[in-house]
């Protein structure tokens, strides 16, 4: 095979994109090629985007990527709206509320505060490689070392308390710090957006600060929604790629990582024409990357059993209202562009919705955020908790009942909203696994848990991006530090592959 | 009045009886069962002496029946055993048996056993271990079928110089024609027999495979044929003696199984256990492979030995040293061998003892003298498996003895 390409890239997701970047940057002669007939995977798709609130791009790699920062973070912080089950919906910008008691806003401000700095310390692994298990280089090590060297110096006592609460869920912790009710359950929400927890499953701490260490020029864990909304971030990401030499070919589907020697060789395409590169990055999810595309006869057997049994069942569907006329606010006043609203009145309510979907059924009343697009006239909705494994399948009596229980909440908020419906779309999860690579669903590519973080992610054995195959690296949101829209496990898996020499 | 014998409880312990159980029950005048997965295996029947002679002299039968048995088909069959074991088993023809070992990913050996290979898509492994979960792991994603037949075959090892006549005195026709490692087909006592020439003894010797429901009519066949061939029925300890002399391991005794072991430096590498010859690292990706490659370019951490002993007293248990003062080793199997008159045994010897260190090396023997024990030092030296050679372990056709 000749030797056209230095790199290929399976999947021009935001991270696949930032990857060939990084490459392409690197003077490597790099190729995306993506299965889909649009760039920027899951944001990428204008008429049905599985993830419309693309808020969290590294700004430090937006940096060293030389994008346009100030359109990409300049934006002011996204404000959230929490609806209860009546009257008008808190408004949460970062550490400020405001709609519900003085104690209230004062305990939350101090409480954000506090999971920030925690965060932070936190995130400082977030643009490292995880040490190895075992086996760690001085580099990997002097990351973690980092990581606790900052968590030493938030002091003695906010410390003890972050190893307090790390592992313990986020029922307890916002209970005891700001009581139940809309504004807990946001924060609820955040802590288990995605993924298969209730804010009573262990582990939800961790997840509230894994998506808090997401920073912006505004602060941490504040999104913004770039100038030009995600289209914009996915084309300054694509243009970086082509303005570095990268190529970028859409509609041409991977079937096969091809391997000579136990290295990769290239990859062939369904159509059957085979390009030839000595590295390969996947932006497909860790088990589609290793059970399907490249092949079980390349692993050994323990490490399959891992790949296999790691958890990403997927409980996030997506659904499109179209809407001519946005209705008031039962309060009054109307929904603004770029206004997340988050319908979780109760954590109660969110870990109620949780037991439905642990047992593969629909929850009677999902919880859910949604954003509306004032230029397309459309609300695009997030519903949490719709089981991958629903029992019977996802029929269109599934999706059609899923709609209307999300349509019968957003009545109680929007009064005469269903009436102004002209057309609603419904993505479960299991038309996120076959449109986007994704096994399970799963928007991350894999939980977000302890056991499957840091030096455990994807899986044990699989977490510095490069696979056992020489030349083959994971880049997608199965690798550290996983999910969200940050770029980071592209970034990292380009810098791993070219720190091996670039093959 | 004479007394009348009352029947005895046969197996205590919660055993299962196995195919054989009926006869053995009979022949088995010590009662002295051991557990093998769960059976009533006779550990000696009579006497260990007559039973290890009968082996080196004579024929025996022995129930492999508890052996863990796994049946391997499907148009994938071939991939699947080639990505378990190190061997490459493509080479493996049709109606052949091959030993092998299997390894996890980090090149520790998990366990050793045959593989059968009974037509291009039908495979069959023995091994001591369990090993259906690690066979499904290593068969998930092909298209494979993995079964345990342990319960569905019964097995018996007909080992001893005069076994082959044995058989031809059946009328075993074309018997003598099977090479070593071969399988064939025969009837005996109107049963369906599969014969493979394998064993665990180093000796001329059979292994015959039959459906449980004809094991009794296989072994009241060959009782009476075996009559003047000197056929004794023999217990583990006999068997024991001789596969040391053979030249054998055994897992649990000289190594442990990568899947068993508590301290991970416990398992051992093929490289340790100077089982290298079994390790085909240029064939496609199989189980451990890239770790074996790793390993082949290091130098063992420690390796086991054979050893011969000077003077006579076997070294159970015994400490290695070298120059009677630093402690290197210590023996895994030990035994006086009454067929080669020598002091033999398995040990094992950190690095560098046993690979550069070879010479001045001693073991500490214990001895008990009514009730007071005695230590010796005693000379041991690096020698070459195995012990016990003889050219009609591989001679086709066999001599009648």
């Amino acid at each position: 095979m000749s030797g056209r390409y230095d790199a290929i890239i399976i999947g021009a997701g935001h991270n696949g994109l930032v990857g060939a970047a990084v490459l392409a940057r690197k003077g490597k002669k790099v190729l995306v090629l993506e299965a889909r007939d649009h760039v920027g995977g899951m944001l990428g798709d204008a008429s049905f985007r599985v993830a419309p609130l693309p808020y969290a791009l590294r700004p430090e790699i937006a940096r060293m990527l030389q994008l346009d920062q100030k359109r990409l973070h300049g934006a002011k912080p996204v404000e959230t709206l929490a609806f209860g089950s009546d009257g008008p919906p808190l408004r949460i910008i970062g550490g400020q509320v405001t709609g519900t008691d003085a104690i209230t806003e004062h305990d939350y401000a101090i409480l954000h505060a506090r999971l920030g700095r925690q965060a932070r310390a936190l995130g400082v692994m977030m643009l490292q490689s995880p040490p190895g298990l075992g086996k760690a280089s001085l580099g990997e090590m002097a990351g973690l070392a980092k990581m606790a060297l900052k968590m030493r110096l938030l002091g003695k006592t906010e410390m003890r308390d972050l190893l307090r609460i790390i592992l313990s869920n986020a029922w307890d912790l916002l209970n005891d710090e700001i009581g139940d009710g809309p504004l807990a359950g946001a924060l609820a929400m955040d802590a288990t957006l995605g993924g298969a927890m209730g804010p009573r499953s262990p582990g939800t701490v961790l997840t509230l600060l894994y998506r808090m260490a997401s920073q912006s020029s505004h602060g941490h864990g504040l999104r913004v929604m770039p100038e030009g909304g995600p289209d914009a971030l996915v084309k300054a990401l694509s243009d970086c790629v082509t303005s570095a030499g990268g190529e970028i070919r859409t509609g041409v589907a991977v079937e096969k990582i091809l391997v000579d020697q136990d290295r990769a060789a290239g990859v062939r395409l369904q159509s059957g024409e085979e390009i030839a590169a000595p590295l390969v990055l996947s932006n497909a999810s860790p088990k589609t990357t290793l059970l399907t595309l490249l092949g079980v006869e390349h692993l050994d057997g323990e490490f399959i059993r891992r790949c296999r049994n790691m958890a990403s069942k997927g409980m996030v569907s997506r659904l499109d209202f179209d809407i001519a006329q946005m209705p008031s606010l039962r309060s009054g006043g109307k929904i603004e562009q770029g206004q997340r609203l988050v319908f979780a009145p109760t954590m109660q309510a969110i870990e109620a919705s949780f037991n439905a979907a642990k047992y593969g059924d629909l929850p009677e009343r999902p919880v859910f955020e949604a954003t509306y697009d004032t230029t397309a006239k459309r609300l695009c909705v997030t519903a949490q908790f719709t089981p991958h494994d629903l029992k019977g399948g996802w029929t269109d009596d599934a999706k059609s009942a899923l709609a209307s229980s999300v349509m019968a909440a957003l009545e109680e908020a929007l009064p005469g909203l269903s009436s102004a419906v002209t057309a609603s779309r419904v993505m479960s999860p299991v038309d996120i696994e076959t449109g986007y690579g994704a096994s399970g669903g799963h928007w991350h590519h894999g939980e977000l848990r302890v056991d499957q973080l840091l030096m455990l992610r994807p899986f044990d054995g699989a977490a510095q991006y490069r696979m056992p195959v020489k030349g083959l690296y994971l880049c997608g949101a199965g690798a550290h530090p996983g999910g969200d829209i940050s770029g980071a496990p592209g970034f990292n898996a380009a810098r791993a592959a070219l720190r091996d020499g670039g093959h | 009045m004479a007394a009348k014998a009352k029947p005895v409880p046969q197996v205590a312990l919660g055993l299962e009886p196995g195919p054989f159980h009926d006869r053995l029950v009979a022949h088995n005048r010590q009662q002295a069962w051991m557990n093998w997965m769960g059976y009533a295996s006779p550990s000696v029947l009579d006497t260990v002496e007559f039973e290890y002679f009968a082996i080196r002299n004579q024929s025996t039968l022995f129930d492999i029946s508890p052996m863990c048995k796994y049946a391997i088909t499907g148009p994938d069959a071939e991939s699947v055993v080639n990505r378990l074991v190190t061997r490459d088993i493509r080479k493996l023809k049709p109606g052949r048996v091959a030993y092998c070992i299997w390894c996890d990913e980090d090149g520790n050996v998990v366990d050793d056993g045959t593989v059968f290979r009974l037509s291009e898509t039908e495979f069959r492994l023995c091994c001591q271990e369990p090993q259906l979960s690690w066979l499904e792991d290593i068969g998930w994603g092909f298209d494979v079928q993995i079964s345990d037949v342990t319960r569905d075959i019964a097995g018996l090892a007909l080992q001893g110089p005069t076994s082959c006549a044995l058989l031809k005195d059946l009328g075993l026709a074309g018997i003598e024609t099977l090479k070593p490692f071969g399988i064939a087909g025969f009837e005996i006592g109107g049963a369906a027999v599969t014969i493979s020439r394998t064993g665990f003894t180093g000796d001329l010797g059979y292994e015959l495979w039959m459906e449980p429901g004809d094991a009794l009519k296989v072994w009241d066949a060959l009782m009476p044929a075996g009559k003047l061939r000197g056929l004794r029925v023999i217990g583990y300890e006999a068997l024991e003696m001789a596969r040391i002399e053979a030249g054998f391991l055994l897992p649990k005794v000289d190594f442990l199984s990568a899947q068993t072991v508590l301290r991970a430096d416990r398992a051992n590498t093929p490289y340790e256990l100077g089982l290298e010859w079994l390790v085909a690292l240029d064939k496609p990706h199989f189980n451990g492979r890239r770790a074996l490659v790793d390993l082949s370019k290091q130098t063992p951490r420690r390796k086991l030995v054979a050893i011969e002993i000077e003077r006579d007293k076997p070294a159970h248990n015994a400490l290695v040293y070298h120059k009677k003062t630093r402690e290197v080793g210590q023996v895994t199997s030990a035994l006086w061998s009454p067929t080669c008159k020598r002091n033999i045994a398995y040990a094992w010897l950190e690095a560098p003892y046993g690979q550069s260190v070879t010479d001045n090396l001693w073991v500490e023997i214990y001895l008990q003298k009514e009730i007071r024990w005695q230590r010796r030092m005693a000379r041991c030296h690096l020698v070459a498996k195995p012990f016990f050679v003889h050219p009609r372990r591989t001679a086709t056709p066999p001599a009648d003895y």
